[in-house]
């Protein structure tokens, strides 16, 4: 008798707590962050899983509801970013992903969005495949892409650095869009692609591309690779004496490998970026000072753009008095927003691209660094239409509801 | 066909040779003394570099300091690490030796991404070897022209060491046939942690050497592994002279591979191994292969 009423009294509990737990889960918001956690990019992507830390933390709560972070690593590779992406949204229920460098990545999470009919705010992967043939209405582009770093960048050097360009890609999906955008904003000015060299990832010698390079006598060094490959690529330029006789320009370029890597080897380099903690955006300084107190560094611009995503999805929630997806997007479409990162950011409803102003940054000589990590010079701007071109230009038939 | 470039390429497909070499000799005499895989190598080359950074942006003391100190530091870690692990490994198969030495690789990265941080750290060319020098062909990178120098007299000091001196050739009886040597009085295991302190030692100096012209941090050994494993299969587990020349012959097809087939360069590497491996499935001079 008593066995048997501990056992009901056992199996009553366990029913009450499987019917309270889905409850509970009803009452988060879960957003799911997923970056490159792990391996030599892990620099950068470590800043995106921390800034969408900070963003969820300093938003407190939406709709009454608690707001829950879900990080995952997919260590820059797209089989494993689409697999975390599945779990994400069918076994942790997230409401929303956001980040994912590496263009192949997104893409494929860019899929998994359109099948769970969940939204996914791509930050950091730059492929314009996104808002072009492959865009779908789940999917929203913020940040950059490559064909705003190729504008931005592209034709200013193309007018005033130098017509002929070297380029060394990366050989992976990313590499082979930034070159096609390159080379395109290199022909608008009147200048000569005088060669390619298609590297594999992660090579540590660049030797031998610099000496083809060297052959083709180039004005400008186009490097369109990021991280160690970055680093590798730009000190070999430096040893073979390259950077005497032309001018480098980076497709991406960041705060963490710099100062890996020693400032003088990039001295006045030029990128184009989409934010700096520089500019004057509402809450900019606040939110680098945040970072650096709890993080150690200086926001990258990846980073500021996830804080960024991450806030205005939740402020979109708060519009729309909702979390269902459908509405959260339309509530995004369209939208104008004042933040840190964009001042201001516009979301275009043709292809889901954020765009705001661009800035032409050239890396500053050791002597001129001042503060902390403070590597950049903003020497110019660009304007959001000229930057990020027509809406819909990369051809996206939105599809999904 | 530019041959003049071509020729300037090749030459320099000397420095990666070098590189392979260097790393690839630590990696046979082990293997083939020893019998065990040692995948933490590519982490001792890390080592190498990071005691560099440490000597010369730490510490402030010339770069020749580090080049003499470093390979000894990183051979008593080496020493440090078969005396108190590998060593207990060795009665059984030798795949338990490759699984300890691969969780090895993994502590000594997460070590130093620990204790220095996961950027890495700026390594820029000593000042005294810094800038080029005509060579007549081409205006070339006087850091780069030391690399194959110190390699080349590397390679023929432990082909000496190994080849022509007492303990060279303890070491080598000690590969044919261990118990014969033991029953002869030779203490092996004290040869066996001498050679893999050497081991270690050699891919320490690999990575103080490579350091200025590559991104120093924690990962850094990974872009070598695989390829040098390649190297001292090809040119025969054991055999010095066949890592030499296999080191030469990979860091050469690389670049040609680069000059002509960009996208297969490092492809070759693997054809050019299966191929070797059809014709000699010992490679070029192994003595003893290492399933038997």
């Amino acid at each position: 008798m008593m066995k048997k009423m501990a056992e009901f009294i056992i199996v009553l509990c366990g029913v009450l707590f499987w019917l309270v737990f889905p409850v509970r889960a009803a009452d988060t918001v879960k957003v799911g962050v997923v970056s490159v956690l792990s391996g030599p990019l892990a620099t950068i992507g470590n800043g995106e899983a921390w800034s969408a830390e900070m963003a969820v933390n300093d938003f407190g709560t939406v709709l009454g509801k608690k707001i829950e972070l879900v990080k995952r690593d997919h260590a820059y590779n797209p089989g494993v970013a689409n697999e975390k992406a599945k779990e994400l949204y069918e076994k942790e229920k997230v409401d929303m992903i956001v980040a994912c460098p590496n263009s192949a990545a997104a893409l494929a999470i860019a899929q998994q969005a359109l099948l769970h009919k969940k939204p996914f705010i791509s930050t950091s992967a730059g492929t314009t495949d996104l808002i072009g043939k492959q865009c779908n209405r789940y999917v929203i582009k913020w940040n950059y892409n490559d064909y705003m770093l190729a504008t931005t960048v592209g034709l200013w050097g193309a007018e005033h650095l130098g017509k002929k360009w070297y380029t060394i890609t990366s050989d992976y999906a990313w590499g082979h869009d930034l070159l096609k955008h390159f080379t395109a904003a290199l022909q608008k000015k009147g200048g000569i692609h005088v060669g390619n060299d298609m590297v594999a990832l992660q090579t540590a010698d660049y030797s031998p591309y610099i000496l083809n390079a060297m052959k083709a006598k180039p004005d400008v060094l186009v490097l369109l690779n990021v991280g160690p490959d970055t680093t590798n690529s730009t000190k070999a330029a430096v040893q073979y004496g390259l950077k005497k006789t032309c001018k480098i320009v980076h497709a991406l370029l960041f705060e963490p490998n710099m100062k890996g890597a020693g400032t003088e080897i990039f001295a006045d380099d030029y990128v184009a970026g989409s934010w700096n903690w520089r500019v004057d955006n509402p809450g900019a300084r606040e939110y680098t000072e945040k970072y650096m107190k709890k993080y150690g560094e200086r926001p990258h611009f990846m980073a500021a753009a996830v804080y960024s995503a991450t806030w205005q999805y939740l402020e979109a929630v708060k519009r729309a008095k909702t979390t269902d997806p459908e509405a959260v997007i339309k509530a995004l479409e369209g939208h104008t927003f004042r933040d840190m990162f964009a001042n201001p950011g516009y979301i275009r409803p043709e292809d889901h691209m954020q765009i705001a102003k661009a800035y032409l940054l050239r890396a500053k000589r050791p002597e001129e660094v001042k503060e902390k990590e403070d590597y950049f010079e903003i020497v110019g701007t660009v304007p959001a239409e000229e930057a990020y071109g027509p809406a819909g230009q990369f051809g996206c038939k939105m599809k999904g509801f | 066909m530019d041959y003049h470039f071509i020729f300037i390429q090749l030459f320099n497909g000397l420095i990666l040779g070098s590189i392979y070499v260097l790393l690839s000799l630590g990696l046979t005499v082990v293997f083939g003394t020893l019998g065990v895989v040692n995948f933490a190598h590519g982490a001792l080359y890390m080592l190498g570099a990071y005691t560099a950074y440490s000597i010369v942006t730490l510490l402030n003391l010339h770069f020749i300091v580090a080049i003499l100190l470093c390979p000894i530091i990183v051979g008593v870690i080496g020493i440090l690490l078969e005396r108190f692990l590998i060593s207990k490994l060795y009665k059984l198969p030798h795949f338990y030796t490759l699984l300890l030495t691969f969780g090895i690789m993994f502590f000594i990265q997460d070590a130093i991404k620990i204790i220095y941080g996961p950027e890495g750290e700026p390594f820029n060319i000593p000042k005294f070897l810094d800038g080029a020098v005509n060579l007549g062909f081409v205006v070339y990178p006087k850091y780069r022209l030391f690399i194959i120098l110190i390699t080349g007299f590397l390679a023929i000091g432990v082909w000496i060491f190994i080849g022509k001196t007492k303990l060279g050739a303890i070491i080598r009886a000690g590969t044919d046939d261990s118990e014969t040597a033991d029953a002869l009085g030779i203490n092996i295991s004290r040869t066996f942690t001498l050679v893999f302190g050497m081991g270690a030692a050699l891919a320490g100096l690999a990575g103080v050497i490579a350091a200025p012209t590559q991104d120093v941090q924690p990962l850094m050994g990974m872009n070598f592994l695989v390829e040098t494993f390649v190297v001292v299969i090809i040119g025969g587990m054991g055999s010095i002279g066949g890592s030499i020349l296999a080191g030469l012959i990979i860091g050469e097809l690389v670049t040609l591979g680069i000059i002509f087939w960009p996208p297969m360069s490092t492809t070759l590497i693997y054809i050019f191994m299966a191929v070797v491996l059809i014709v000699k499935p010992r490679g070029f001079w192994g003595r003893a292969a290492f399933f038997e």
